[in-house]
């Protein structure tokens, strides 16, 4: 295996108090949008998984990450410095928009918290998708980059404060602007929430070969 | 409705008699290894709650000739039949259900497990089945195709449940569409123990410490990383699902209270990590379980298990934790997929052992690709660390290509597959063009299970005594027999073939 350089941290953005972006360099690591890795600070002995952040034809990988209390590795890297080395592995997954073809196609993006992060790699790789991104929220501090989002295409759902674009939660949202059934439709987060986003949209007529999911842990 | 979740015995020409194994694969073992087939459980005992009449017909741990678990099946005139494929099995089923729909040909025969749920055609083109379930949740299938069955004489041409290949007719096979791929694993019952008659496979498992063990109700199928390119639980078609935290706690409580088992393992391909881990082992801590004399497990991956979790896994008599080491060399981990580092094996044992756990390394040797040097290099590794009682046990598998994952994707790609006969595919021989002579990954086996009977390795394990704890002198003046016992059954599995046919180097 030739060697490959290390990846140095460039900057940790702080988006919330909990939630980063940490970008790294990229060096000749390969991706597509939607693909994840797992990463962990150098030499340590406990590693993730994330979502990049990033588009693949940037020279840099980014990463969108919450650092909740107790997860060593993403706390770790929340206080990252510039010039620190992380050790990465990947990339890794099939959440995919693959087919020349299907980028003609009209998407739909279902997505809680940093599931967020493979959506805004699609958003910035293929700039004239047509997509509607719901996003699912607790506080209006977690609509992370709206500026990166095409106007009248995101929809913040907001759980636990008033405003953004709708009270309440995706399925919420869903129920009220049900998805046409010829979109593809592409879920990420937490296991609860794909789950019973995939039961909906497929009540509301979406065939299963349309539906994608990508499952945070 | 009659349904018969069945696993027929099957014997090879050497008296061994196939197992279901980790990872669900199949391996023929001359000592018994009885696995519960976790998420078959479920689906018999969700059946039996719909009101169906389920026979849990396990004929290898119901310890069955072939002849009586036939002449028994037929006897029974099951409505359905369910049988779980893996590769080196598929022939023998293929067989068998020519047979069975001879003998009852209104039976429907229902074929789940990863072989066929990845060439559904295959199967329904080989032998007469009904239906190829090409999902993994067999239980949430299952529990919407049986009444759909009992309810509709339509149901080949009707039926709409996602995650089916059906046979309409002689000529015309229909599938439904992709399936769900997460499920809310809190929907599927518990195993119902007194069903799928427990007792049967609480004793003949060489990873338990204390008998009578069990297996729990997984908290994750199949896998959470799900991306090692070996692993069935591996590929576009599944990701994993999970099932709560308290739910899980309520269950080991009644299998420790009602049941009085004293170790259990959770075989989800890779157990919950961080809060999860910690709320779980907080959980067996403030109902008590921790003191009631029973040791918990699981599989995990390097790189999961932080210290504060491991601190609190240890106080919650957790023991044993089997972790996969596929090799020790960073290219092999990276073409494998590993998402680890040779450095984050070592970092993340010394942790384990620090708390007293029990490291079970899982090893495999003979990817196409591997060098004399990487070879080497794994053999060097487990040995120091099982020298070191960084690592308690291990088994040693040859790397087999089966149900077409990634890796068996890739060998057929790159032309280093042996033999096309699935029978060949039973991992108790080298099946793929290696660098080196198959010999020497044989040699490696050896090499690693003679560990067991190295003083080194005898004299780490008096050395833990010191330590004062009761699981380490069980592990050695009770534990300690019957593992030679299994390594002898392991080496003889794994050497004992040397078909010149199939043994030659590229």
């Amino acid at each position: 295996m030739p060697d490959t350089p290390p990846h140095l941290v460039q900057s940790v953005r702080h988006l919330t108090a909990t939630t980063y972006v940490i970008r790294i360099d990229r060096h000749a690591f390969r991706a597509q949008a939607g693909q994840h890795v797992t990463l962990g600070p150098h030499r340590f002995a406990i590693n993730r998984e994330y979502s990049i952040y990033s588009a693949p034809d940037e020279p840099f990988l980014e990463f969108l990450i919450k650092a909740r209390p107790g997860s060593e590795s993403a706390l770790a890297l929340q206080r990252a410095r510039t010039g620190d080395e992380v050790d990465l592995a990947g990339p890794y997954g099939e959440f995919l928009i693959a087919a020349p073809a299907d980028r003609a196609r009209r998407y739909l993006f279902v997505a809680t918290g940093v599931g967020i992060a493979p959506f805004h790699s699609f958003v910035r790789h293929y700039p004239g998708i047509d997509y509607r991104l719901v996003h699912g929220v607790s506080r209006l501090e977690d609509r992370y980059d709206l500026a990166d989002y095409e106007r009248g295409r995101y929809v913040a759902c907001v759980s636990r404060e008033t405003g953004g674009d709708f009270a309440g939660r995706v399925t919420d949202y869903l129920r009220e602007h049900p998805a046409e059934p010829d979109r593809l439709c592409y879920i990420c987060g937490h296991s609860a929430m794909v789950a019973n986003v995939y039961d909906l949209l497929r009540e509301q007529g979406v065939p299963s070969d349309n539906l994608l999911t990508e499952t945070f842990f | 409705m009659r349904i018969a979740i069945s696993y027929p015995p099957i014997v090879n020409e050497r008296g061994q008699v196939a197992m279901v194994s980790q990872n669900r694969n199949v391996q023929y073992f001359k000592i018994p290894t009885y696995l519960l087939p976790v998420v078959h459980a479920q689906a018999a005992t969700w059946l039996r709650d719909l009101g169906c009449d389920v026979r849990w017909d396990d004929g290898n741990a119901q310890r069955k000739s072939f002849g009586d678990w036939y002449a028994g099946l037929l006897a029974w005139r099951p409505d359905i039949v369910v049988f779980e494929s893996t590769t080196p099995v598929m022939t023998f089923y293929w067989r068998l259900v020519k047979r069975l729909k001879g003998d009852l040909p209104g039976t429907v025969v229902v074929m789940t497990g990863y072989h066929s749920m990845r060439r559904p055609e295959e199967t329904l083109q080989a032998c007469p089945a009904d239906v190829v379930v090409q999902s993994n949740h067999v239980d949430f299938v299952l529990r919407k195709l049986v009444p759909f069955i009992a309810e509709r004489a339509d149901w080949r041409t009707a039926c709409t449940i996602e995650g089916l290949c059906i046979r309409v007719d002689d000529q015309t096979l229909r599938a439904t569409g992709a399936f769900k791929r997460v499920e809310d694993l809190n929907l599927s019952p518990d195993i119902d123990r007194d069903l799928v008659e427990w007792k049967r496979y609480a004793y003949e498992n060489g990873n338990y410490l204390r008998t009578p063990g069990t297996y729990a109700t997984s908290v994750i199928r199949d896998c959470t990383f799900g991306k090692c390119t070996f692993c069935r639980y591996n590929g576009p078609d599944l990701t994993f699902s999970v099932r709560s935290v308290e739910r899980s706690l309520n269950e080991y409580q009644r299998l420790i209270e009602d049941y009085g088992v004293r170790e259990i393992f959770d075989d989800s391909g890779v157990w919950y990590r961080g809060e999860q881990a910690r709320a779980f082992a907080r959980g067996l801590i403030d109902r008590g379980l921790h003191k009631r004399g029973c040791y918990f497990g699981f599989n995990t991956r390097f790189g999961y298990l932080d210290e504060e979790t491991v601190a609190l896994l240890s106080k919650a008599n957790f023991r044993f934790v089997l972790v996969g080491l596929e090799a020790a060399d960073a290219e092999t981990l990276t073409r494998l997929n590993k998402g680890y580092l040779p450095h984050q094996a070592r970092q993340n044992l010394e942790l384990f052992t620090r708390y007293g756990l029990h490291p079970h390394l899982t090893i495999m040797v003979g990817y196409y690709w591997q060098t004399a040097e990487q070879l080497a290099g794994t053999v060097h590794t487990v040995r120091e660390l099982m020298f070191k009682g960084l690592a308690r046990t291990l088994q040693v598998t040859l790397c087999t290509p089966l149900d077409f994952t990634p890796y068996h994707r890739e060998c057929l790609a790159n032309g280093v597959l042996l033999t096309d006969d699935y029978d060949d595919f039973d991992m108790s021989k080298l099946i793929v063009k290696t660098p080196i002579p198959h010999e020497a990954y044989y040699r490696a086996i050896r090499d690693m299970y003679g560990v067991a009977v190295d003083p080194r390795f005898l004299l780490r394990q008096l050395g833990f005594l010191a330590s004062g704890r009761v699981r380490d002198w069980e592990f050695l003046f009770r534990y300690g027999w019957r593992a030679l016992r299994r390594v002898r059954n392991h080496l003889y599995n794994l050497t004992a073939h040397n078909e010149p046919t199939l043994s030659a180097p590229r």
